[in-house]
């Protein structure tokens, strides 16, 4: 490494110490999680393992960015500096890095005077696991926010995976048995749900429109599959059934939506209270239990989604297979196919990718289509998790796909962002919803932080730049 | 054809009005055919108490929507709990209770989280959805932990707000003076600058706005809006309640649509946001005097979603209906819309007495949606009409002993109605005859025939059949 051309120059005073800096503090986050690995009574091979992955990860991640950038900024500004053949003063370097390092600082002072506000207040905050959270969290953001700076496009992914690296540490320093095999394949189960049900949201956000028909449809397709499978139709054709009705009125969405591009919020919306109360409408006649539908869930349909599911013989249940399967096809089909590169053209710029013959209409109506499959495909696999019909399943998801997918970085004007960016934005979502529960927090709380905590995440990478950079 | 040509003949750019102006009038009709106690001072009262919130937070969207970056404030259904909440919680401690001191909190905090909102997008620059997305989850969740489940106390000055005995309500008021004060508000110099910034940010920058002083000032705007919404939806259910507030958010961006803001921002006019308001009130009303059974709220639902995607397809429409709609004046259409159903109003009002077997089914009391049935329990069959709506009507109706009115009486005001229908339209010809073709004749003709119609099916009580299962 040291003798490539590009790090030839590095070899100089600055970085030698840099160097040994990171060395000690790989080993001394290594020697804190081995202390909590031992204190906690973990297995003692889990210990090592954990211990030498977070030594190698800390030290690659600091000699990887961290060294490099400031190695890079420190010898630019120096160049600058003799090529001006003036000394930059100490007062105008001081302006420069607070000018230059705004975010981080106020981050930094929000989090310390939060942390001095909750340890008066709370009798019984100021304990060594929550000071050690704060000093973590403190170091994260400042390591994030700096290394950030040598990422290009997929400078969001980078963040949201330092985000949730953050979180699933802390966590699993907070609540018992939060690092464990059963906990994450349930939260990996709750996310696999989410997952599907944002392929569309993030296919719609990519085109710069909206759907809040989601939850509507995947309420509608819990109820009516349950409903179908009371009437005596074979359950696969039921569940077959349930697809086409929901992606039928996927593309009615974007039927409807195309002429109103900037009301698909609306026009999604009325689409889908109309569909859900049709679809109790039909569900209920006849029945005095209105908006409840009973019955018996086929065996497959829970195995495939319920947390003790099993695939080929592995305890995992399938559902979160066919995310992965569903993201991998996803991220490589939008960034490889010419499907997903005109989507790409259509959002960045409607007028040039009408220039080159991209047929606004048919990419619209598509992924409306896929929007209205995705939802009830999750509406159908959540029946099988849940057992029972209940029209107000979907309601958590009509803000949560929004989340997920801006959290993720993905732009809601169109262009930019991806499904891998949802994922990540899924699972940060997860994470911190499990944690959140892990701690004991109730509901109104859970909710209270989780909006207090969208909006910093979303600021770190997805600020719109200012007006005047823009003419 | 150039927007300036189309001008000089007299098109009238407000065209995107008369959907929901024929959608008002056309639920407005059916809910008075079908409950004619919506045209009686209790009616009119107990409607207007449970729609003023649903104004006023509309008009509350509307300007911040107007500020362009597509600024739906999600988060009104929560703030106008939140108000609520704290206000219930801080007059049960004992230290707010004269009405200044209410309405002075209630307008301070709207303001404050608005303008916290407003430095938000402007400083941290995120998309604004963001901020009111997070803003809905996180005062959703305080307001739960303000006041765990709905009880307290309005102050006592406010405890017959949501009686709704008459039709002059303090909460009308408010909503008179949120509507004065926004056509006030239109005419300044800032209205200008926000329209500018919210349809071209880039050009009102450019040419010298203070962009950030008009996107705080919308924030400002919005937030005595939010507030004043707050005011009402207290007096609407007198106590405190941390989760029905909330439920604002939906109805009021729907109604903020059906009422022809444009969510990009740039246009908004208060009338077509009052209509909105008043129409997703009545979609719920009409609904509510169909007895569906168990169905009742999916129904609601069905029809509710049908008519917003309905009458925003009309709005995708109205510009290949412009050619003949060019010289439609949507003041006109009002005009001639609201006489007539002043007609119909009257007669579904006056004219079940004289069909005495069909009234007793056409007026069964209609379900009262909100404002729990506290004084509507025993609604009088024909109560007073109050005289301030339609005095110059009824001068010769209310000459009656009592309220016992004579078939001849009743045929007299039928008659007043028509010529004065008659004459307001045709001076509303004369004076558009200059500028515009004979179009309002056409109206006219619509007009009198619709009136006639429903007239002779009313007498001859094939229509009350009809509607009255």
């Amino acid at each position: 490494m040291a003798d490539s051309p590009l790090f030839a120059p590095l070899t100089a005073p600055v970085v030698r110490p840099l160097r040994w800096i990171g060395l000690a503090l790989a080993a001394l986050i290594a020697a804190i999680g081995a202390g909590f690995g031992f204190a906690q009574g973990a297995p003692t091979q889990y210990v090592i393992f954990t211990t030498a992955a977070t030594f190698t990860l800390t030290l690659w991640l600091w000699n990887g960015f961290f060294v490099r950038w400031i190695a890079e900024t420190s010898l630019l500004s120096r160049a600058a500096a003799e090529r001006a053949g003036r000394q930059i003063s100490a007062r105008a370097a001081l302006r420069g890095f607070i000018s230059g390092n705004k975010g981080v600082l106020a981050g930094l002072a929000i989090l310390i005077v939060g942390f001095i506000i909750l340890s008066l207040t709370l009798t019984g905050f100021l304990t060594w696991a929550n000071l050690v959270t704060a000093l973590f969290l403190a170091a994260s953001l400042v390591f994030t926010t700096v290394t950030s700076r040598a990422f290009g496009d997929n400078r969001s992914a980078f963040i949201g995976l330092m985000v949730l690296g953050t979180m699933f540490i802390v966590a699993s320093l907070h609540v018992q048995g939060f690092f464990s095999g059963a906990n994450i394949k349930s939260m990996l189960v709750f996310a696999a749900f989410l997952g599907i049900a944002t392929v569309g949201q993030t296919l719609v956000a990519l085109l710069g429109g909206l759907d809040l028909s989601i939850p509507f449809l995947i309420g509608s397709s819990n109820v009516g599959l349950l409903y179908l499978i009371g009437l005596g139709i074979p359950s696969p054709i039921a569940v077959i059934l349930a697809l086409v009705v929901g992606t039928a009125i996927g593309f009615l969405n974007g039927l409807l939506s195309f002429p109103l591009q900037g009301q698909a919020l609306i026009v999604t919306l009325g689409v889908g209270f109309a569909t859900s109360g049709l679809t109790q409408i039909l569900t209920s006649i006849g029945s005095s239990f209105a908006g409840n539908v009973f019955g018996e869930v086929p065996k497959w349909l829970s195995n495939f989604a319920a947390m003790n599911g099993v695939t080929f013989g592995i305890a995992i249940p399938p559902v979160i297979f066919v995310w992965i399967a569903v993201a991998i096809a996803l991220i490589f089909g939008l960034k490889n196919t010419v499907y997903g590169r005109y989507l790409y053209a259509l959002g960045g710029n409607r007028t040039s990718a009408q220039r080159i013959r991209i047929s606004e209409r048919r990419y619209w109506y598509g992924v409306f289509t896929i929007s209205g499959f995705s939802s009830a495909l999750t509406g159908s696999l959540l029946l099988g998790s849940s057992g029972g019909g209940f029209i107000g399943v979907g309601d958590p998801y009509l803000f949560t796909t929004l989340a997920a997918v801006v959290i993720g970085g993905t732009s809601l004007l169109g262009g930019h962002g991806g499904y891998g960016f949802t994922v990540i934005g899924v699972l940060v979502l997860q994470v911190l919803t499990a944690f959140l529960v892990g701690i004991g927090l109730k509901f109104e709380w859970q909710q209270f932080i989780y909006g207090l905590l969208i909006l910093p995440m979303v600021a770190l990478y997805a600020r719109s730049p200012h007006i005047r950079t823009q003419i | 054809m150039s927007s300036v040509a189309s001008t000089a003949r007299g098109t009238s750019y407000n065209t995107f009005l008369l959907v929901p102006i024929l959608l008002f009038f056309g639920l407005l009709t059916i809910a008075v055919v079908r409950s004619p106690n919506l045209m009686t001072s209790s009616g009119i009262g107990s409607a207007e108490i449970v729609v003023a919130p649903l104004i006023l937070s509309t008009y509350a969207l509307m300007a911040t929507a107007l500020a362009g970056r597509a600024t739906v404030d999600l988060s009104i259904g929560p703030l106008i709990g939140f108000i609520n909440v704290t206000l219930i919680q801080i007059h049960t401690a004992g230290v707010i209770s004269s009405p200044i001191a209410v309405f002075a909190y209630a307008l301070f905090a709207g303001v404050a989280y608005q303008i916290v909102f407003g430095l938000i997008v402007l400083w941290v620059r995120v998309q604004p959805i963001i901020v009111s997305l997070s803003g809905y989850l996180a005062l959703s969740g305080i307001n739960l932990v303000i006041l765990p489940r709905p009880g307290g106390s309005a102050p006592e000055w406010m405890a017959n707000w949501g009686s709704g005995t008459t039709i002059f309500s303090p909460s009308i008021i408010m909503v008179a003076i949120a509507t004065v004060g926004w056509l006030i508000f239109s005419t300044t110099a800032f209205y200008g600058h926000l329209r500018l910034m919210g349809s071209d940010e880039r050009a009102a920058y450019t040419s010298g706005v203070r962009i950030g002083v008009v996107r705080i000032g919308a924030h400002v705007v919005c937030g005595l809006f939010a507030g004043l919404a707050a005011l009402a939806f207290t007096g609407l259910i007198s106590s405190g309640d941390p989760t029905q507030g909330t439920t604002y958010t939906l109805i009021a961006v729907t109604a903020l649509v059906l009422g022809g803001t444009s969510l990009a921002g740039g246009r908004a006019t208060v009338f077509g946001s009052l209509l909105g308001a008043l129409n997703l009130f009545l979609i719920g009303y009409v609904l509510s005097t169909f007895d569906f059974g168990s169905v009742q709220g999916f129904v609601t639902d069905l029809c509710y979603g049908l008519i917003l995607v309905l009458s925003l397809l009309l709005t995708v429409a109205l510009p290949y209906l412009q050619r003949w709609l060019r010289h439609v004046s949507p003041l006109l259409v009002f005009v001639v819309l609201g006489l007539l159903f002043i007609g119909v109003a009257l007669h579904a009002t006056f004219d079940y007495a004289t069909l005495a077997p069909h009234a007793g089914a056409a007026s069964a009391p209609a379900p009262d949606r909100a404002s729990g049935n506290q004084d509507n329990a025993a609604p009088p069959r024909l109560p007073p009409l109050d005289p301030g709506a339609f005095a110059p009507v009824l001068e010769q109706v209310q000459e009656g002993p009592g309220f016992a009115r004579s078939l001849l009486s009743t045929r007299a005001s039928q008659l007043a109605v028509l010529l004065l229908a008659i004459v307001i339209t045709l001076r509303l010809m004369v004076w558009q005859a200059g500028k515009r073709r004979m179009t309002p004749l056409l109206y006219a003709a619509i007009g009198v025939g619709g009136l006639l119609g429903v007239w002779l099916l009313m007498d001859t009580g094939v229509f009350v059949a009809k509607l009255g299962r």
